[in-house]
């Protein structure tokens, strides 16, 4: 029989239900007394809901602040910014959530939290679920504080190889010894140079390749990593040869000669002379590159460091460095006492003038090699070049021309350039058409109007003729060779063959010795065809052979002696010089765009007009100009945006002595046979009022890993196709690492993108790599990369108490959102249950109502 | 009664508004300027066979529909040359580059970038009158469309404003390396040379393909295009791939290009024909399934079937209509309509799952799609359980208008939601960075569902109901509704519609859509630390991302608190609801977009 309640059976099932719903709510049970102390008012507000809300409402607003920053109006519109990097702060993420009022309010929750769930949540089974929410929160919490009290972290920069170079001497009785011994980190283009007289090597590291395929039968297909190392003996009788290495395969070391067959250049020693090694005096063998530092990572937190040691004049400086740590250095935005410190640019604001003054003692005055020298800090930098700027000289200055030259093109284009007609890297603009000499007098002068001509002399036909340069073959192969201009009386048959054709020019190309101008050009003689360097010094002219395109040292040629060639080179390849001199303040313009050049006086800002719409002014001009070198702060804009601390400066002062700028390492190497491609080595040496010598260098605070690791190998894992390039190809960065473990090397163990490995109380995680590079500079080597590796290292000392607390909390969660109702329809179902047998009850015995 | 009309009135112009300025926006993309029409020409080359042809590219192999997509996304962003497929365009650019040497191809995105294009070059034209008469025409509609030719972006006036935007390189140097990038990307050669189609033979996976140009000289019955010598240096062919099978792949290449210059299109097709079915000979081990090809290729010719989101607008329109006048076909339809949306958003997913052979869970595009799709399957699974309760179709409603919304964005947005497949980075190769990203994507789905119902308490709450709220929130609510009802309606007929409020059901729906993604939204912030630790060395940095995840959750965990502490529950709920949604959506959108890639204000 289904079951009827009446009406007011309905009423009291809502107030039971009601009831029920109210022990979600606090229980409002709690027994006031009329008088609180202060103890009491407290307690009573850390028990407070309202209280928390309000806190995690501050946390809220704490941490948009800190992560996103704040966006505010200025007449610019709309501007963005991260407040934690303002200078009252100048804290990272890392700082900002580490910073008391942080910690305050996390405290004062977690008190809050603990308070509240004691005294006004009744501790049964309804209420276990927020009672295992809170109490999981707590415990994350004190992991958290476990966590990143004890937190470091930072990376290591770990080389794959070094190359380790001996001379061997060997005494009559036929027992070698090692004379001399020099090492050197292997790195595209790295040098070296051991040994004496004329057992005097230049080695020098020509190239790397990660993945070279052996060809011996027992190795065949087997991926090496095969170092060629480019030897050269002092000596007079020597030739240069290559010796190659494979890592891990030192019996497979092997010499390759240079052959002279174009289509075969390089030919193995041991098929062409019959011996693997053509030089046994000179041994080379690969070594592992261990290293045992790591340095902390100023992403995370402010780790500045300094680092001193005695300088020791020429030689390797054996002295290691001592660290000093800098604390109260700022990180975000840049702090001067003084504006002439620096350059700017002028369209930019001028820096603020915010001193500061931060001393650095030896922190550890036990190894300082200078523990009573105090240096100070009173500038910083983020983001800035040295850059070398010219200032009018006095009178006193010695001559240094300096003008910048103003040329608008036919469309209204223009360009701004900067001369220095003393300085032939750069006197010139546009490749050479635009250049800026200075002249002695007015010979010289003369000279410079005159068309580049080339003078040949062949003496035994009486033949001294010149001829003004009209054409050059570098973008067109395709000039045909001219025949000499030679008088009409010369026989014909004498002057047949003697042909040239010019393929370039280069004016006042720069040498150790000076500077003088060259002609590349072709010429054809009876006896066959040359390429010959003329140069306006006739002592430097040349043939172009082999072994001059391989090194520049190599001996002097001249193919064909029966003629001489010499360059004049007049103003060169130059359309449009501009020349000062005589007089230091007398300035010309040589326009040679016309078939005949002209010349006109110049003045200040006064534009002259050239051929074919174009025009040219002088905007500056300081015949005396001296160079100032400054760091030029880059303007935000025009900052990398990945580049992180690489450009920071600070301006270090040494008491009594002055102030120098001193740049941002990443890393602090021993000497320059350390450094690695992409890793800038540079410390300043600063000279004490006691004559003593101090080098130092900025960096960052390292730690000593508790075992030196070694990269035996570096993999790159690819998608389809192997690697192209492209990032997207790329699947994953392998590091095959060991750790030194007291003496013997550990077996090796892979380190890849989210496959860690901890190794004596730390992680070691994959970080960067070393890609494949091109030449970056004249007379740089190209990279085929995978020549080191940077591995993360890190402690995690409460990582399991925070995940415990953690997932106590989802098991709350779980209890509380999905078993708690679960609890409560029991209950409730109960509850009705009972009022039914109430109100059945009740319709069977109407009296006890009434009652 | 009339309230309620209001109530719906309402929410049903602001969708038709929404709607409506779509559909014209989506027009304008479409109506893009170009040169000219699609030809006959055009309409006749068959893509298909085109597009299933193979290309290597960043790791992948991928269809030449997908490959041309993304790069004439580089050229026009994402405008449609002259309505034709970026497939065509890219041939066309290729091997009729003439055409194209002063035709309004090159997207600018940016507008400020556009109008110092503009004025530079009006000013250069008022001293060249030879630049071309039309040439005020086109500087407007390029400050409209953002398409300018390249050579008009290539006058010499435009370097110095070029040097003066490069400068900045937080602003407008990305601008400008777009256009640059646009500029080489556009060159026959460099076309030509990202054709990787042929495999290497022996099926060696690690050995990267060969381009055409290495093959199109083996000599073989079809002379050699005039424009070859122009287009790559002369080779003999790749030594180990058999010559005539060279020959005859070359031979169709020849063909293609011989009928293609001649506007053949039925040569076109007949050589793409040859070559589609020669290139696989090559290596069959390697080369990819021909199904997969013509699937990836059908799925970017159909715009990856973004517009479902138009199948969901409908089945929104009736769920709502269901909501004010509880009124049941509407229901029903709204239903069925979601029905088909969601088989469609399915569809498309495991589409793209089987074409990139991942889960497509890698790029904001994915991200957006596959969390709007979880959403759905969140409310099916919910509206299960809550076919006997007031609430039902209701969380239907929330995912349709999530998926809408979703669907909309990678439709219209795809400058930010960039639909091509590209590989994962390393670094996301984890199987924590799986179950962490689904799990976060599930929460914020749910997050702007709750923020769904709660919207529309707070519209109900504006116009027609006063303070109401479920009586057990949240799945509590699903379990004791029952038990309720059954007492207040003594065991008779429950779930009457009319017997709650829509207040109270609307709250109600909030907060189980609440509850769930709070639980998973703490759940995958923990497993992202988890994944952090092992993969960059500390389970929580403090990166914006996190912060904000937690930030969410703060907001949600005020929510609970409130909902304890104060009397109008609902009210506070539905506010606080979609001030969490408002966070999750920044955490979204201007964090990725604005904060970790400061230098990308677009």
């Amino acid at each position: 029989m289904p079951l009827q309640p009446s009406a007011r059976d309905h009423d009291s099932a809502l107030a039971l239900y009601l009831l029920l719903m109210s022990d979600t709510s606090p229980t409002p049970a709690l027994v006031r007394t009329p008088a609180r102390g202060p103890a009491r008012l407290l307690l009573d507000l850390f028990s407070s809901v309202p209280f928390g809300i309000s806190l995690m409402a501050l946390l809220f607003v704490y941490m948009s602040l800190g992560s996103a920053g704040v966006l505010y109006w200025t007449s610019d519109g709309w501007t963005h910014a991260q407040m934690r990097q303002w200078r009252p702060f100048e804290l990272t993420e890392f700082e900002w959530f580490h910073w008391w009022p942080f910690d305050l309010l996390l405290l004062l929750l977690a008190t809050n939290l603990a308070i509240t769930t004691v005294r006004r949540i009744p501790f049964k089974p309804v209420n276990f679920g927020v009672w295992t929410i809170h109490s999981g929160i707590l415990i994350l919490l004190a992991g958290s504080w476990i966590y990143f009290g004890t937190k470091v972290e930072g990376d290591a920069l770990v080389a794959r190889r070094r190359l380790v170079a001996e001379v061997l001497t060997t005494a009559p009785n036929g027992t070698t010894t090692v004379a001399h011994r020099s090492e050197v980190v292997v790195s595209p283009g790295q040098k070296l140079s051991i040994g004496d007289g004329d057992r005097r090597y230049q080695l020098e590291v020509q190239s790397i390749d990660p993945e070279w395929s052996m060809q011996s039968d027992e190795f065949k297909g087997t991926l090496a990593y095969a170092v060629n190392v480019l030897v050269r003996r002092d000596a007079p009788d020597s030739t240069s040869f290559m010796r190659q290495l494979l890592a891990g395969h030192p019996e497979h070391t092997e010499d390759v000669i240079f052959s002279g067959d174009a289509a075969q250049p390089m030919k193995r020693a041991k098929k062409e002379l019959g011996t693997a090694i053509i030089d046994p005096a000179l041994r080379l063998s690969l070594t592992y590159e261990p290293q045992q530092w790591f340095y902390l990572r100023t992403e995370l937190s402010k780790c500045w460091a300094l680092y001193v040691r005695d300088a020791k004049k020429n030689g390797l400086n054996e002295n290691p460095w001592v660290e000093r740590t800098i604390t109260g250095l700022p990180l975000y935005n840049d702090y001067i006492g003084d504006r002439s410190l620096v350059f700017q640019d002028p369209s930019e604001q001028p820096l603020p003038l915010d001193p500061i003054d931060v001393t650095v003692n030896a922190t550890d005055p036990a190894n300082d090699p200078f523990p009573d020298l105090a240096f100070r800090v009173t500038g910083f930098l983020r983001y800035a070049t040295m850059r070398s700027r010219f200032v009018p000289g006095s009178a006193q200055s010695p001559l240094n021309p300096v003008a910048r030259m103003l040329v608008t093109g036919p469309d209204g284009q223009r360009g701004s350039y900067q001369l220095v007609a003393l300085d032939p890297r750069s006197n010139k603009a546009d490749e050479g058409v635009l250049q800026f000499r200075y002249v002695a007098n007015e010979a010289a002068f003369a000279a410079l109007t005159r068309k580049p001509t080339l003078r040949f002399v062949i003496p035994s036909l009486g033949i001294d003729v010149r001829e003004p340069i009209s054409s050059v073959a570098l973008s067109n192969r395709d000039v045909p060779f001219k025949p000499l201009p030679v008088p009409a009386a010369t026989p014909d048959a004498a002057t047949k063959g003697y042909a040239y054709r010019v393929i370039t020019m280069q004016d006042d190309l720069a040498f150790a010795s000076g500077a003088s101008s060259v002609a590349v050009v072709e010429i054809t003689t009876p006896t066959g065809a040359y390429r010959r360097w003329v140069f306006a010094d006739p002592a430097l002219t040349r043939d172009v052979t082999e072994e001059l395109l391989k090194d520049p040292r190599a001996p002097k040629v001249i193919g064909d002696p029966s003629i001489d060639v010499i360059y004049e080179p007049g103003h060169g390849l130059a359309l449009v010089c501009l020349v000062a001199g005589p007089q230091p303040e007398q300035l010309r313009l040589i326009s040679a765009i016309a078939d005949e050049p002209t010349v006109s006086d110049v003045s200040l800002n006064k534009p002259i007009t050239l051929l074919g719409g174009l025009s040219a002014a002088v905007t500056e001009y300081e015949p005396r100009a001296v160079a100032e070198l400054k760091p030029f702060v880059v303007p935000r804009q025009q900052r990398e945006r990945d580049a992180g601390t690489q450009f920071a400066h600070i301006l270090l002062e040494v008491p009594g002595v002055g102030a120098q700028w001193v740049k941002f390492h990443s890393y602090v190497f021993d000497e320059p046979s350390d450094v690695l491609r992409r890793f800038p080595f540079d410390p300043s040496t600063v000279r004490l009022a006691d004559g003593r010598e101090v080098e130092v260098l900025f960096s960052r605070q390292r730690l000593s890993l508790p075992s030196p690791v070694a990269l035996d190998s570096f993999e790159l894992t690819t998608h389809i196709g192997g690697y192209t390039g492209e990032t997207g190809s790329i699947r994953d960065y392998t590091s095959l690492v060991r750790f030194d473990a007291d003496g013997t090397w550990s077996e090796q163990t892979p380190v890849s993108m989210n496959k860690p490995v901890e190794y004596g109380g730390l992680s070691y995680f994959q970080s960067q790599w070393d890609p494949p590079d091109q030449a970056r500079f004249e007379g740089d080597r190209a990279s085929l990369g995978l020549n080191y590796t940077v591995l993360g290292v890190a402690n995690r000392h409460g990582v399991w108490v925070m995940l415990f607390g953690c997932c106590v909390a989802v098991a709350g969660m779980i209890y509380a959102f999905y078993l708690k109702p679960v609890i409560k329809r029991r209950q409730r179902e109960a509850v009705y249950a009972s009022v039914a047998a109430a109100a059945t009850a009740r319709a069977s015995s109407p009296a006890k109502v009434l009652s | 009664m009339i309230a309620r009309t209001l109530t719906l009135a309402l929410l049903f112009i602001a969708l038709l508004v929404l709607a409506i300025g779509m559909t014209s926006a989506s027009a304008a993309a479409q109506d893009d300027t170009g040169p000219g029409t699609p030809s006959d020409f055009a309409s006749r080359v068959d893509l298909a066979t085109l597009g299933r042809i193979a290309v290597h590219g960043e790791g992948r192999l991928k269809s030449f529909g997908s490959h041309a997509n993304a790069m004439m996304d580089v050229v026009s962003g994402p405008r449609k040359i002259a309505g034709q497929e970026p497939a065509f365009t890219y041939l066309d650019m290729m091997l009729r580059p003439d055409a194209y040497v002063d035709a309004d191809v090159i997207y600018v995105k940016n507008r400020a970038v556009r109008e110092d294009i503009a004025v530079a070059l009006e000013a250069a034209a008022a001293r060249r009158p030879a630049m071309g008469a039309d040439l005020s025409e086109r500087l407007a509609a390029f400050g409209e469309t953002g398409l300018l030719s390249p050579r008009l972006l290539r006058d010499p006036v435009l370097q110095p404003v070029y040097r003066a935007l490069e400068a900045d390189l937080i602003k407008t140097a990305k601008q400008i390396d777009a256009i640059k990038s646009a500029l080489a990307v556009m060159d026959a050669r460099f076309l030509l040379s990202r054709l990787r189609i042929v495999p290497p033979s022996g099926g060696d996976f690690d050995r990267p393909w060969h381009r055409i140009d290495e093959v199109m000289f083996v000599p073989g019955a079809v002379a050699e295009p005039s424009s070859f010598v122009l287009l790559a240096e002369r080779t003999a062919g790749v030594p180990d791939i058999d010559q005539t099978v060279q020959a005859t792949i070359a031979d169709a290449w020849r063909q293609l290009v011989h009928s293609w210059t001649a506007g053949d299109a039925d040569g076109v097709n007949a050589a793409a024909s040859t070559l589609s079915a020669a290139l696989p000979t090559v290596a069959p081990s390697i080369y990819p399934d021909q199904n997969r090809l013509g699937w990836e290729q059908w799925y970017f010719a159909k715009d990856q079937l973004t517009r479902t989101w138009l199948i969901y607008m409908a089945s929104v329109i009736f769920l709502l209509l269901s909501l004010v006048y509880r009124w049941r076909p509407a229901l029903w339809t709204g239903i069925g309509v979601f029905t088909i949306a969601f088989a469609f958003h399915t569809f498309a997913l495991l589409l793209r799952w089987y074409i990139s052979g991942r889960w497509p869970n890698s790029n904001m595009f994915e991200a957006v799609t596959t969390s709007a799709w979880f959403g759905g399957c969140g409310a099916v699974i919910i509206e299960l359980l809550v076919r006997r309760t007031p609430m039902r179709g209701l969380f239907f409603l929330g995912s349709a208008a999530t998926s809408m919304v979703a669907l909309m964005s990678a439709h219209f947005l795809p400058v930010y939601l960039n639909p091509n497949i590209g590989n994962m980075m390393p670094v996301l190769h984890d199987v924590w960075l799986y179950i962490h990203t689904n799990v976060i994507i599930f929460s914020y789905v749910l997050i702007f569902m709750a923020a769904v119902s709660a919207a529309c308490y707070l519209v109900w709450r504006a116009t027609v109901g006063g303070p109401a709220h479920a009586r057990a929130g949240g799945a509590g609510a699903l379990l004791l509704a029952n038990v309720d009802a059954r007492a207040r309606t003594g065991g008779g007929v429950v779930n009457r519609l009319a017997a709650v409020s829509i207040g109270e059901v609307l709250d109600g729906v909030t907060m189980v859509l609440m509850e769930l993604s709070f639980v998973m939204l703490w759940a995958g912030i923990v497993m992202g630390a988890i994944w952090a630790d092992h993969s960059w060395g500390r389970p929580w940095g403090w990166d914006p991302k996190e912060v904000f995840a937690l930030n969410t959750f703060v907001i949600f965990l005020m929510l609970v608190h409130v909902r304890l502490k104060v009397v109008d529950k609902g009210l506070w709920t539905a506010i606080l609801a979609v001030i969490g949604a408002g966070v999750m959506l920044f955490n979204w959108i201007v964090i990725n977009f604005v904060i970790t890639g400061l230098h990308s204000y677009a």
